[in-house]
């Protein structure tokens, strides 16, 4: 497996999916549930998240995510992603603001389809 | 929704197997996804299967790349779209430099009920994606304008049916993108495919030059002749031959060495004809021959545009320019010349300055769709370079569309001029990119947006990737910029001197990459450095060769 | 090890089959694997002692068998068995079919139905092959 990133000062670390039957971005939080909100994260240390990165793969299937992998993320509430491409994951296409993730965070009850 | 067309004009008319086929395609698709929901097919295994039929995984959704075959579309085509733009997706669509369309919003889970969708109006997402033959590309004019040689669809049909679910090329070591043209001017940028055909009429049948090896990203390649005239019946069997060599001798072990440009650059040039004549000469020929009654087949399924036109036509649209200056400006960027007299071309740019080059919401398409009912036979095209081609255009009704397309936001009269510009989505949707780029094109789009401005700079292309993978096709741009990952920032290198067409070249790179907002204060010098050195009637390229890549880099790196 | 049989031509061959490299040393048996970056040309003088030829696929994705396949058909006139074997998925059943293979070695716990539903799926095909004329 690929060597985990090395949270910096202030930083942690959080765990992300995209979700298999929508491919919606996901992030690991409490109780091992998949939440569509980043406030919903678990922060972890770099020692806590590499046997938290190996249960979520290996849980992956049975809770219908893919690609999951390790974010780093300032220590604030809610954590913000260190690189832009993980902002963009967490907040939404930075070119189409009515897109915005921050607007409406409890996606999973918007009507689909 | 507009009722069909009865015959659509511009692309092969399916017939009842071809329905049939599309059908069970999508029953195929739709199995594969219940074994991947139930486990039965791993991700790894899935991945492959869902790209050949046109679904990634991006950055924050499933995308679904639709299939516009040589690109072009009938209305009530555009009109499903938009609906399916409505009702699955945030209410746009994406056309993109391979003449496709792209939805970034897309569940997995709807994808089997809009493939059907899709079928009910003869389209498909069969091979947009995934290590096959992929979506054939052509020229925008065909069949129209007015230096064309021959109309290239019918071939580029043929070679769309040949590639489809090809048994033996389905699962090659990478891509590969075929395009055709029939116009002495290289519109499809031949040289920049695995393989490039320009076709032209010869004494006893059609002749196809044909290309191999080109193509951008990591491994920017100009393609390379391998024949000058390959004849019509031998079109096939030589795809076939070239495809064979490179299924079994394409690198495998590395990815960014699996295309058949690294394999032709290897073996060299002669090296490789000789594996393809070798191939052509233990061939079942008889098997791999396009006879013309398969052509006849073929072409008896297009129907032709009726071009019947007032014989005053082109003194109405004279008159119409004279009258209005605003809408003559947009004739004189946004047409191109049509072999009838009475008719034109009208070019869409979907460049508004400032918006998201290649996006058109759901109303526009609707809109879009029934102005071509009124002007174009009910015909649009996609163009590789992210705009819309009405084809077929009375010269005395040039003015009405003009104005329909006003109402929908879409006049801007800029096509081929500095604020065109193409663009890859980059990293706000694209799980490859290490940057941004639509920000960029848009801040590029509004600083230049000025019509005079841009009349003044003449033609001049900028194209912008967000990624060494050259959606893009930064390369080939007079001026091309490219993301760069530079220690978690998004930084932009720039390049000069690119050229898709007959004279193709890739562009140099001008030095250390820039911030975003340094980048567009960069071009902005380069661009005034243009217009305060250039000579009467200079190009951009013709400036550059004059006064070197290093006078520009001057001027770039001047205050940062 | 259960097979498929994919052309329903003949009764398929239960010899086991040996590596090229190796058969050619001792030219025992009939039945010889091959991975897929050997050309088949090779083969030629040895043809007509062959019954079954295995060719591998290491992944699903590595389709140089295929083009094997269909060498050993159209260049080679080759009429024994033509069997694929290793990492193989029930989506590629008429591909292998369309090249010239006969049967698939299927992998541990496939399910059959879904190999038999993959051949049946499609009525017509757009192309030509040398081995399937349409």
């Amino acid at each position: 497996m690929k060597r985990l990133s090395r949270p910096g000062e202030g930083e942690i670390l959080l765990l992300t999916a995209s979700r298999l039957l929508d491919g919606r971005i996901v992030w690991l939080g409490e109780g091992d549930h998949w939440h569509e909100s980043i406030a919903e994260a678990v922060r972890f240390t770099y020692e806590e998240a590499g046997p938290a990165l190996e249960r979520a793969l290996a849980e992956a299937e049975q809770k219908e995510v893919v690609a999951v992998y390790e974010v780093v993320a300032r220590d604030t509430r809610p954590p913000e992603p260190v690189t832009t491409r993980e902002a963009i994951r967490a907040h939404g296409p930075s070119v189409h603001p009515d897109f915005s993730y921050d607007h409406a965070p409890v996606r999973e009850k918007e009507k689909v389809g | 929704m507009t009722q069909p067309a009865s015959r659509s004009v511009g692309h092969y008319q399916y017939e009842e197997r071809d329905r049939t086929f599309l059908q069970e395609r999508i029953n195929e698709f739709e199995g594969q996804v219940r074994r991947r929901l139930s486990g039965e097919l791993s991700e790894e295994e899935f991945k492959p299967l869902r790209l050949m039929n046109g679904v990634y995984l991006q950055l924050h959704a499933y995308m679904l790349r639709v299939a516009i075959p040589y690109g072009v579309l009938d209305s009530r085509q555009l009109h499903r779209l938009a609906d399916i733009a409505a009702r699955y997706d945030r209410n746009y669509g994406h056309f993109t430099t391979r003449q496709n369309i792209q939805f970034n919003w897309i569940a997995l889970k709807d994808v089997p009920t809009i493939l059907r969708e899709l079928a009910e109006v003869d389209m498909h997402a069969i091979q947009t994606s995934g290590n096959c033959i992929r979506n054939v590309t052509s020229d925008e004019f065909a069949g129209a304008a007015k230096d064309e040689l021959m109309d290239p669809r019918i071939h580029a049909e043929i070679v769309r049916q040949w590639s489809t679910l090809h048994p033996e090329f389905t699962f090659l070591p990478r891509k590969f993108k075929i395009a055709i043209s029939g116009s002495p001017e290289d519109r499809v940028a031949a040289r920049f495919h695995d393989i490039g055909l320009l076709a032209r009429p010869g004494e006893n049948g059609p002749l196809f030059r044909l290309f191999v090896g080109g193509g951008l990203g990591r491994t920017p390649v100009v393609g390379q002749e391998l024949f000058d005239s390959v004849k019509e019946e031998d079109l096939i069997a030589t795809l076939e031959a070239v495809l064979r060599v490179y299924n079994a001798f394409g690198r495998r072990d590395n990815l960014y060495k699996a295309r058949i440009k690294i394999l032709v650059q290897t073996i060299g040039l002669e090296a490789f004809r000789k594996a393809v004549e070798e191939e052509l000469a233990r061939m079942d020929r008889a098997a791999y021959r396009l006879t013309s009654e398969h052509v006849a087949q073929i072409r008896a399924r297009f129907a032709l545009p009726d071009l019947k036109a007032p014989a005053d036509a082109a003194d109405v649209l004279e008159q119409h320019k004279k009258a209005d200056p605003v809408f003559a400006r947009w004739v004189a960027s946004n047409t191109h010349p049509h072999q009838d007299e009475g008719h034109i071309c009208a070019v869409i740019s979907l460049k508004t300055p400032g918006a998201i080059p290649g996006d058109v919401t759901a109303e526009q398409m609707h809109g879009l769709a029934d102005l071509s009912e009124r002007h174009s036979f009910g015909e649009v095209r996609v163009t590789h370079l992210q705009n819309l081609v009405f084809g077929h255009v009375r010269k005395d009704q040039l003015h009405e569309l003009w104005q329909g397309l006003k109402a929908l936001g879409l006049a801007a009269p800029n096509v081929g001029l500095i604020s065109d510009i193409v663009s890859c989505p980059g990293l706000d949707y694209c799980n490859l990119a290490n940057a941004r780029s639509l920000p960029l094109a848009q801040k590029l789009g509004a600083r230049f947006g000025d019509a005079d401005l841009q009349a003044e700079i003449g033609a001049l292309s900028i194209h912008m990737s967000g990624c060494i993978n050259a959606c893009g096709h930064h390369h080939v741009g007079n001026i091309g910029l490219l993301g760069v990952d530079k220690r978690g920032a998004e930084t932009y290198q720039i390049l000069l001197g690119g050229d898709a067409g007959e004279n193709a070249a890739i562009g140099g790179i001008l030095g250390p990459s820039f911030a975003e907002d340094e980048a567009v204060d960069a071009v902005a010098r380069i661009v005034e450095f243009y217009l305060g050195q250039r000579q009467k009637g200079e190009t951009f390229a013709a400036m550059l060769k004059r006064c070197g890549l290093k006078a520009f880099k001057e001027v770039a790196y001047e205050t940062v | 090890m259960k097979l498929f049989d994919l052309s329903g031509r003949k009764p398929l061959e239960a010899a086991s089959p040996v590596p090229f490299a190796e058969w050619k040393e001792t030219r025992q048996g009939t039945a010889i694997s091959l991975a897929p970056d050997v050309e088949v040309e090779e083969l030629r003088s040895h043809l007509g002692s062959l019954t079954l030829i295995v060719l591998e696929f290491p992944v699903f994705r590595d389709g140089r068998a295929f083009t094997q396949a269909r060498s050993l058909r159209e260049y080679e006139g080759y009429e024994g068995e033509i069997r694929a074997s290793g990492h193989l998925l029930p989506d590629q059943a008429i591909h292998f079919r369309r090249c010239g293979f006969d049967s698939v070695v299927l992998p541990d716990g496939a399910n059959v139905k879904d190999w038999e539903d993959q051949l049946g799926r499609y009525q017509f095909y757009y192309q030509n092959t040398a081995v399937s004329p349409v």
